[in-house]
């Protein structure tokens, strides 16, 4: 479709949402259509950046993660510290969390995206994201459904670096932490490497700018798995496969207010929607470079997009629930599940190249 | 872009338009008299929604 058109019916669901639903969700999903956009426009992919990084020690993607972690973290711990209204993404460190970050990380390899990835290929018209994105709902979805049983495994209760310690020793903290990650992909990759990429630099400034949007409008901040969960329980509990008032995590009074509202009410819901035509819009000039893929790959890209759903909802999150939004925030459960989802990402990248995927 | 790609992207977006619709459809209408606010920071009112970080 051709950008005029498409900018048309974007611009009319803005003005039925903000009509008919809420002018903040209407304006959510204006700035989720400027991060669909900044991913797609960008190809700013943090699979893609962690993949370049091992095989081919070019640190120019990480480089760009590193610089929208550390903007959001100064944007956002600020405000957190102005505003008690926003709330910070803070989940539990656990065995769940440890589990679920590491074949999050294995398994966004062999999808080739992560959560933001997934979206934004599918709305870039990828055929294998398109195909993963109702299967990571519904991994999602059983992955909430069954959280409660894995937390019983053992787990310690949400660890916020602004509580702890107040937001400028939280903000100096979490600087110096990302230093650490910068400092150990410079000893990786060696000497000699170029660092900074104008595409990766202005997509890291323009999904900081639009997290922080996120978090100062909405009052939490940018996620993307719960919102397919919620997708796929409205579903299942419409065609009676699901009771959730028998289940730990959907009978919580707010979840289950959720289940009952309209999905176009939901923060995650909206600003995904938002990606989607975002991405959509820069497809519309953007060249195609998908390869035909043959069943196996298929099969085997399909069973990683369900496990990446699934994993997502034991790992409190995806690249940008828990590595962005929770080390920008200040929650000790982001730091912990960067290193898992690397572990995991050094297995990915070797089953990837396996699969030819 | 082959001919089956724009099939299977027509099926996505028609598809997601489906659920969207029949979500409409059958949730209880907006409280458009309880929206709200514009923007969570100094409204006073603490952001309740869901988020994938949260265990419960």
């Amino acid at each position: 479709m051709k950008r005029l058109p498409l900018s048309l019916l974007l611009l009319l669901f803005f003005i039925y949402l903000t009509w008919s639903v809420s002018i903040r969700q209407a304006v959510l999903f204006a700035v989720g259509i400027g991060m669909g956009a900044a991913l797609s426009g960008a190809r700013f992919g943090f699979t893609t950046g962690w993949r370049l990084l091992i095989e081919q020690r070019d640190p120019r993607g990480v480089a760009g993660q590193l610089v929208l972690l550390a903007l959001a973290s100064v944007f956002s711990l600020t405000l957190l510290d102005q505003y008690s209204e926003l709330t910070a993404a803070l989940g539990p460190p656990s065995i769940s969390l440890l589990i679920g970050a590491f074949v999050f990380g294995l398994t966004m390899q062999i999808a080739d995206g992560c959560g933001s990835g997934t979206l934004y290929k599918a709305g870039l018209g990828v055929p294998l994201n398109m195909g993963i994105l109702p299967l990571f709902a519904l991994g999602s979805f059983l992955g909430s459904v069954q959280v409660g049983d894995w937390l019983t495994l053992g787990q310690l209760q949400p660890i916020g670096l602004v509580t702890e310690f107040g937001s400028t020793q939280a903000l100096l903290i979490t600087l110096a932490g990302l230093a650490l990650f910068g400092l150990a992909a410079r000893l990786w990759v060696g000497p000699g490497r170029t660092w900074w990429d104008r595409k990766w630099l202005l997509g890291a400034i323009a999904l900081a700018v639009l997290a922080t949007l996120n978090l100062l409008i909405a009052g939490q901040p940018w996620g993307v798995v719960y919102g397919f969960g919620l997708w796929a329980a409205k579903i299942a509990t419409a065609a009676g496969l699901f009771d959730p008032t028998a289940n730990a995590f959907w009978s919580q009074s707010g979840n289950a207010q959720r289940l009952s509202e309209m999905v176009l009410m939901d923060i995650t819901s909206i600003t995904n929607i938002g990606i989607l035509g975002g991405a959509l819009w820069v497809s519309a000039r953007a060249k195609s470079d998908s390869q035909p893929l043959t069943a196996t790959q298929w099969a085997i890209g399909l069973l990683a997009g369900f496990l990446m759903g699934y994993s997502s909802r034991l790992a409190f999150g995806c690249n940008i629930g828990a590595m962005l939004s929770g080390i920008s925030t200040g929650s000790i459960h982001g730091w912990i599940w960067v290193p898992l989802a690397f572990a995991g990402t050094l297995l990915g990248v070797r089953v990837r190249r396996h699969y030819k995927l | 872009m082959s001919l089956s790609k724009h099939k299977l992207q027509a099926v996505f977006w028609c598809g997601l338009l489906a659920f969207l619709v029949w979500d409409t459809t059958q949730a209880p209408p907006v409280d458009l008299r309880n929206e709200p606010p514009l923007i969570a920071a100094g409204s006073g009112r603490v952001s309740s929604g869901g988020h994938c970080a949260i265990a419960k």
